[in-house]
Order: structure tokens, then C-alpha cells, then sequence
């Protein structure tokens, strides 16, 4: 299979690709945990209003994504090549195409759509837009790792999918799955093409260390817990 | 932020190259154990490890090239028996135009002599079938005949139309008559004139599928006769790459689904994800951009032109495969197993 951490671009991550590599690798585990013990949970209680809960937060994510990169480009685009103008807008697309298909999946287990920021998702979306005032590349960095934390649950969704004949829900996190790996791979890139000066590497890893620390909360069953009450 | 400096990696080792690859030996050295004329103008070669251990398995439809002099590098289809694991046929035409190839094995080769070959590679494979329809043209024979040893051993009927310049000058037809269960139909040119294809390809037969090899002059007839039956029927091998790739434009280049035996054409312009899709073709693709790594396809043969951003150093070199939506044949043909 091919391995998106060897995608091609500059050298900006040489000397903090190792850490690089840690968070990824962290984060991705921590949100594999978490989506296992959310199933556990789901297998005791396989209420479709439950698993709609789970997936409201990535729901919003999705939809939070779009406002995310067409504002990176607004703010910052011109200072990227055009490729990479072109490739964010269309992951930004097909963020947009997610937002539609998890919305779906929700609806048909009977849940509502956000369309306004979940409480839940508050810490990880102020993060996010935090790091997009901060410097052109930490939003990058923090979406990089998010998309990175998501990929974690792939597995985990499956198999529970399969378990309890969720067709439409497989389906979608199939196509999810494969887009995440553009996503990645020029989240990347980008990071290792324009990042130049130590204070490029340092606000990369400065995002990274905190979206490593947030992305994976909303995927244990105490998030959904939480959510439920504060509903 | 700072200008792109586009980094060249070029780290792969040989130790990361070898192991992407299988453990076992690309080359074997192989002993002539004995060499046979089967017809004017063909000599047969039976070849061996020296020390009599098993030779990797085949199936038919298989072929092997063969390492001669001054860097010359043949593929012969391998047409013995498959389960004959210790010793591998190939028979060879003397070509009037011969660079060296088959003048050196007809004029130089000698039992007890070594030879370099590769492990068998087959983008000619037998898929299940009620009735097959064997066509051959010449040293087109060698795969068939393999195929047609397979058949008989399983008890399915088959059919051969097998066509040669003289009878003389066409090999194998005791061995081919000596099989179970086929309508074989030897059609020398000089007694019978060309093929008579629309006799066997006048209409398409549910359960049968068409296993073709020989001249481009025949394989192109056969397409023809058979350009609007079911995808999957028709499968052929050409001797060489079809000539009509010297027709097409700079840039453009053809390729062959391995499992169907198709041809697509890619244009100058078009990446060869697009014409995989126009052509009715589900891949998985999500940047097509040479970023994700989701339109990888195996490659059988090829030279390969490497346009994404995404595979290693150790997976290029090892040739076997490309990500369809950026990356396009170096030159000729590609074979992918689709």
C-alpha cells in the first residue's frame, strides 16, 4: 500500500520530521481507542440515536474544513504555488461532499444535522481557527493532524459497520477513507515545501502538539455521553 | 515560509529495494538440456536448473525472457508441460531478420550450454470456460499449445485453428493431435490460403472464450471479427508490441487490461485514469494528482514514466506498478493487470 508519508515536497520538516511522525502516530492511536471503546459501548447499546451522536462532531468537522481552507486560501493562497491552490480547494470540495454524505448517514439513523457548532467540537474548532490567525502554516499543521487523528477510526467504523450491517455509514467512511489520504499527504506536502525558518517548524509543531492533544476527545463514548446531557 | 526547494530523494538503499521484492531469485541460471528442430525453421529447447531442483511453477499463457549475448533480451512463451516443474520448453522461430536472438539459439546453443531467464511472467492467462477456441499463426503455436495440453488434461472440449506458410514449416501438430478432446483445423497457407476466420468467429457463443497468438496482421483480423462480442471473450498475445503504437502521436501510448486482453489507446493529453474511466473502469482515486496513492495499479510490463509525488524511490525501481492518474508509459506498451 502506498505510504503517504513519502510524499515529495521541500525540505521544511527536516530536522523535526521525527517528532512529526510521533504525533502522527500518537494521535492516530489515541483516536483508534477511542472509536474501539466507543463501539464497545454501541455493542451494549446498539441505539441508532447513539451512533448519530458519534458522528455529529465529525459532522460538524467536516463542514468546519470548508470554511477553514477557502479562508487559507483567501488569507494565504498566493503564496503557495497554483497546484497547491487548485488541491486545497479541492479538498476543501470534497470536505464539503463529506459534510453532505455524513449528514446523511446521520439523518438515516434518525439524528440532526449540525449547523451550528457543536459545544463538544467548540475546543477543537477554536484551536483550529486559533492557528489560522497565528501563521499561514499552522492551520495546515493542525488540520494535517486532525485528518490524521480521523484516519484512526477508520478500522474501528468498519468493523462495528459490518457487526451491526450498517451499509450506508461503510460506504461512506470508504470514500472518506481514501479522500483522508489526499488530505494527508498534501497537508504534508504543503508543510514540507513552505516551511523555511525555525519559526516555521516551531508554530508547526506548536499545532500539531495541541490538535495531537484534541482531536481524538470527541470520539470516545463520554463525548456522545456528554453531548446528550448538554443537549 | 520561504521559496520550494524540491527535494530529490534519493535514499533508497539497496537493502530497501530488495526488500520490496520476493526473496527468491529474478534470474535463474538455467542448463540446455536438450534442443530439438520441430519444424523448418523452429527448434525446440528444453531448459533445467543444473542441479535438477524444482523450477518455480507456471500456468499456461506464461513466458520467460531469455538473457543472450550483447544485452539481447527475448520472451518466449514457455510450451511444455506445467506440470513438468523440472525442466521448461520454448520453441523458437528462426527469424529471417534476426538481430542475434534466434540466430544464436538456432546457430550457437548447445545442449549442456547455461542460459540467463527470469521467472515465468504471464499476461496471457486461461480463465474458466465451457469451450475455448484456440487461434494460432506460426510460433503463435507455443502458448496454445500449452493451453491446449491443460484443456485436454481437464477433459473440456476445444477447438484449434491453427495456420502456417507450409505444413513444414509448422511445429507441434503430431503433439497437438495427440491431445484429448479437440477439433483441431491445420490450415498451411499454401494449401488452404488465409484463415477462414468468419467460418470460426461468425457469431459469439455464450460459454466459449478465444485465446489468439501469432502475426499482428492475424491478431487485428480476429479483433475485428470479434469488436462487438462481450468484454472478457477475446484474449491474444501479440509477438511484439502492435506496430500501431508507431502510429500514434508523441506523448500518446497503448495499454492492455491483462484480463481482458483490451486495448486502450491513451491520447497526448489525457491521463490514463481518464481513459481507464471513459472506458467503463471503477478506480479509486481521490487528488488525481499523484498526492494520495489511491489509483496505484500493478503493472506486467512497461516502462514506466513516474509522475507522482507519492511512491519511493524502491517502489519506482521495482517497476510493478503506477498511480494511473499522473504517470504514463515511458514508451510502447503497458500491461496492467485489470
Amino acid at each position: 500500500m502506498v505510504d503517504v508519508r513519502n510524499v515529495r515536497g521541500g525540505n521544511g520538516l527536516d530536522g523535526i520530521s521525527a517528532e512529526v511522525d510521533e504525533i502522527l502516530d500518537a494521535v492516530f492511536q489515541r483516536t483508534r481507542q477511542a472509536s474501539e471503546d466507543f463501539f464497545v459501548a454501541f455493542d451494549r447499546n446498539p441505539d441508532p440515536k447513539v451512533l448519530s451522536g458519534w458522528l455529529e462532531p465529525r459532522c460538524w468537522r467536516e463542514i468546519d474544513y470548508v470554511f477553514l481552507l477557502n479562508e487559507q486560501i483567501r488569507r494565504y493562497g498566493l503564496g503557495f504555488k497554483r497546484n497547491h491552490i487548485t488541491l486545497l480547494a479541492k479538498q476543501s470540495f470534497q470536505e464539503a461532499e463529506h459534510y453532505e454524505m455524513v449528514g446523511r448517514a446521520i439523518e438515516s439513523l434518525g439524528g440532526t444535522v449540525p449547523t451550528a457548532l457543536p459545544t463538544e467540537v467548540e475546543p477543537w474548532s477554536s484551536f483550529l481557527w486559533d492557528c489560522l490567525d497565528r501563521h499561514p502554516l499552522a492551520a495546515i499543521a493542525a488540520w494535517f493532524t486532525s485528518e490524521t487523528s480521523a484516519s484512526g477510526s477508520f478500522e474501528p467504523t468498519f468493523r462495528a459497520a459490518e457487526r451491526h450491517g450498517l451499509d450506508e455509514v461503510m460506504r461512506i467512511y470508504k470514500r472518506i477513507e481514501t479522500d483522508e489520504k489526499f488530505h494527508t499527504g498534501l497537508g504534508r506536502q504543503i508543510l514540507s515545501t513552505y516551511a523555511r525558518t525555525d519559526g516555521d517548524r516551531q508554530e508547526i509543531l506548536r499545532a500539531m502538539r495541541g490538535m495531537r492533544d484534541l482531536a481524538w476527545k470527541t470520539f470516545t463514548p463520554e463525548s456522545v455521553a456528554l453531548a446528550k446531557m448538554a443537549s | 515560509m520561504g521559496v520550494p526547494t524540491v527535494r530529490s530523494v534519493r535514499a533508497a538503499t539497496a537493502e530497501a529495494f530488495s526488500s520490496s521484492c520476493s526473496a527468491e531469485p529474478a534470474i535463474l541460471d538455467l542448463s540446455v538440456v536438450a534442443k530439438r528442430a520441430e519444424a523448418q525453421g523452429v527448434v525446440s529447447l528444453d531448459l533445467a536448473l543444473p542441479d535438477g531442483e524444482l523450477l518455480p511453477a507456471w500456468l499456461p499463457g506464461a513466458h520467460i525472457d531469455v538473457m543472450l549475448p550483447d544485452n539481447v533480451v527475448r520472451q518466449y512463451s514457455l510450451c511444455g508441460d506445467c506440470r513438468n516443474n523440472r525442466a521448461w520448453t520454448i520453441a523458437v522461430l528462426r527469424e529471417t531478420a534476426s538481430r542475434g536472438g534466434s540466430r544464436y539459439i538456432h546457430d550457437h546453443l548447445a545442449v549442456g550450454d547455461r542460459m540467463q531467464v527470469s521467472r515465468p511472467r504471464n499476461n496471457f492467462r486461461l480463465v474458466d470456460a465451457e469451450h475455448y477456441l484456440f487461434i494460432a499463426g506460426g510460433i503463435g503455436i507455443t502458448p496454445i499449445l500449452a493451453m491446449a495440453r491443460q484443456i485436454a488434461a481437464q477433459g473440456k472440449p476445444w477447438t484449434l485453428v491453427y495456420g502456417g506458410r507450409t505444413r513444414g514449416a509448422m511445429a507441434f501438430i503430431d503433439t497437438l493431435r495427440a491431445l484429448r478432446g479437440g477439433q483441431i483445423h491445420i490450415c498451411p497457407q499454401d494449401e488452404c490460403g488465409l484463415l477462414d476466420l468468419p467460418r470460426f468467429l461468425d457469431r459469439h457463443e455464450d460459454g466459449t472464450k478465444v485465446y489468439c497468438c501469432g502475426p499482428e496482421a492475424l491478431i487485428d483480423a480476429v479483433e475485428k471479427r470479434c469488436s462487438d462480442w462481450p468484454i472478457g471473450t477475446l484474449h491474444r498475445e501479440r509477438f511484439a508490441p502492435s506496430t500501431k503504437g508507431a502510429a500514434l502521436p508523441k506523448g500518446a501510448f497503448e495499454v492492455e487490461l491483462a484480463r481482458s486482453g483490451r486495448r486502450l489507446v491513451v491520447p497526448p493529453d489525457t491521463s490514463l485514469l481518464m481513459v481507464l474511466e471513459e472506458a467503463g473502469y471503477t478506480i479509486t482515486n481521490s487528488c488525481r494528482a499523484g498526492i494520495c496513492g489511491t489509483c496505484f495499479i500493478r503493472v506486467l510490463s512497461g516502462e514506466l514514466e513516474h509522475n507522482d509525488d507519492v511512491l519511493s524511490d524502491a517502489e519506482r525501481e521495482a517497476g510493478d506498478g503506477l498511480l494511473v492518474c499522473v504517470s504514463r508509459a515511458k514508451s510502447g506498451l503497458l500491461v496492467l493487470d485489470l
